[in-house]
């Protein structure tokens, strides 16, 4: 009976999650080069939440005598970090389709992902929009937006943790 | 060599370290000698990190041993619980010495003025360091115990500080994996945090140094080296708790113990060139100035080896 209870829902998963798990592409990511991937997606996440981190805490006033304005470049390497962590996610992704796609927490962690991306790009035009601002007025400007990135950064982390160990389905096949 | 080897080599740091740290330290703050005091706090903070692989490696030590004749448990046990206390006490130690030596690689407003750390850390550290070299004693013996019948006395070899460490080591295995099925991803998450922390200001140094971001200036850049060790701290606690809910996989895990050799390594990159009087050479980069070679090559090394930390970290789960 339990068995047939797995079988009708499995029925219900979209057809094209079976498509991508039974793609080369999908076969290999889940073979050895899964741990380099997760692990390149780790690297990026330090870029990414890292670098975003470190921009939060100076506008909080850590190391309050770096000047503020070369610190704009950190952004590169936020998106850089934002463009290495699409490419992992998305390979790690088409490994795992149906394990991610029926997770609420998948999407819990994209959405939170996205608003904190928003919030850094708020940020910055908020912090360095006004080349005429003082350094103590483009602290007081983020204050509130830096505050929001690191909860959402961390939401996201927590998101991502949560999400590799629940699941509704690991596969298509089951 | 074996890890039951490696915890005999390992495991009489701790112990000589805590009671040469102690000896070190009274004199320092007797004599008013800085330099002194310098490299007490320097070995206390060396020997918080030796205690992490000797404190690791007692778990295999234990394993190998258990099929020998004549062995008992509970003089393992005892022991176990004794070394939990005695590292427990050498970690808060190491912290407090952190703490201390911090303003030392600060020149200041004034560069000719001696580094003053604030004196509750001295009692802080007095007590702690004090604390730790008498449990390191317990520790010591009650390890002595497990394989040298002739030193165990006549009422058992039972003690209290044991026993106490050992409830804590069953205690911390069960919140990390038998309380709740949320506390081992709520841990990882915190891991991660920490992780974050320290690549995302030690890191960012480290790519300063190395040329990159030229426009900042090294000083102030380092003011967020404190929070990267926060970020380390955080890691060492969660990681540790990660370990004590299921040792016997971590112990024999080849990942897992290359991973505590490089954080020994870069740890002890961090402590002696950024915390201590000796990152006061580079402090004077100032914007689009070049820093010295021998700087860029620790600068290297330390992010080489705290990458190679997160990416060896994620391979753990492999190495059953």
């Amino acid at each position: 009976m339990f068995r047939d209870v797995t079988k009708c829902a499995a029925v219900a998963l979209p057809q094209f999650f079976q498509t991508i798990e039974e793609t080369g592409l999908s076969t290999w990511a889940r073979d050895t080069p899964f741990w380099v991937i997760i692990s390149i997606h780790a690297i990026g996440m330090t870029l990414l939440v890292g670098a975003s981190a470190a921009f939060a805490l100076r506008i909080f006033g850590v190391a309050r005598d770096l000047p503020l304005a070369p610190l704009r470049r950190l952004y590169g390497i936020i998106w850089a970090g934002f463009w290495v962590q699409v490419a992992s996610g998305g390979l790690l992704l088409i490994a795992y389709p149906t394990k991610s796609l029926t997770n609420p927490y998948f999407y819990v962690k994209l959405a939170l992902i996205g608003l904190a991306m928003f919030v850094m790009e708020r940020l910055k035009r908020r912090v360095f929009g006004d080349a005429g601002l003082s350094e103590p007025d483009m602290m007081a400007n983020g204050r509130a937006l830096a505050a929001w990135s690191i909860l959402l950064w961390l939401g996201a982390v927590a998101a991502g943790r949560i999400l590799a160990y629940t699941y509704t389905y690991v596969s298509y096949a089951g | 060599m074996n890890l039951a080897h490696l915890h005999l080599l390992l495991n009489h740091w701790p112990i000589i370290g805590a009671f040469v740290g102690v000896g070190l330290f009274v004199v320092s703050l007797a004599a008013k000698s800085a330099d002194l005091r310098q490299a007490s706090l320097a070995l206390f903070v060396l020997i918080a990190l030796l205690a992490i692989p000797a404190y690791l490696s007692g778990n295999a030590a234990a394993e190998s041993i258990k099929e020998l004749p004549d062995l008992s448990t509970a003089l393992i046990q005892t022991h176990e619980g004794a070394a939990m206390m005695a590292f427990l006490s050498l970690e808060i130690t190491g912290v407090f010495a952190l703490l201390a030596l911090w303003p030392f690689s600060r020149a200041g407003k004034d560069p000719s003025s001696k580094p003053q750390s604030a004196p509750q850390w001295n009692i802080a550290l007095l007590f702690f360091s004090l604390a730790t070299a008498v449990l390191m004693a317990i520790a010591g013996n009650t390890g002595g115990h497990i394989r040298h019948a002739e030193i165990v006395p006549e009422s058992g070899g039972s003690s209290v500080v044991g026993a106490a460490g050992a409830e804590l080591i069953r205690a911390a295995n069960h919140v990390a994996v038998g309380y709740s099925r949320w506390v081992w991803p709520g841990l990882e998450t915190l891991h991660f945090l920490g992780l974050i922390l320290l690549l995302g200001t030690v890191g960012l140094v480290n790519i300063r140094v190395l040329g990159f971001l030229k426009q900042l200036p090294l000083a102030p850049l380092h003011r967020f080296v404190p929070w990267g060790i926060a970020g380390l701290i955080i890691n060492v606690i969660t990681g540790f708790l990660f370990f004590l809910g299921m040792p016997f996989f971590y112990v024999f895990n080849a990942y897992f113990q290359t991973k505590i050799l490089v954080i020994m390594l870069a740890g002890a990159n961090l402590l002696l060139f950024h915390c201590t009087g000796a990152f006061r050479a580079w402090e004077n980069v100032g914007p689009n100035e070049d820093a010295p070679l021998f700087a860029k090559l620790v600068a290297a090394s330390s992010l080489v080896m705290w990458v190679a930390v997160v990416v060896i970290g994620r391979y753990i789960p492999l190495g059953e």
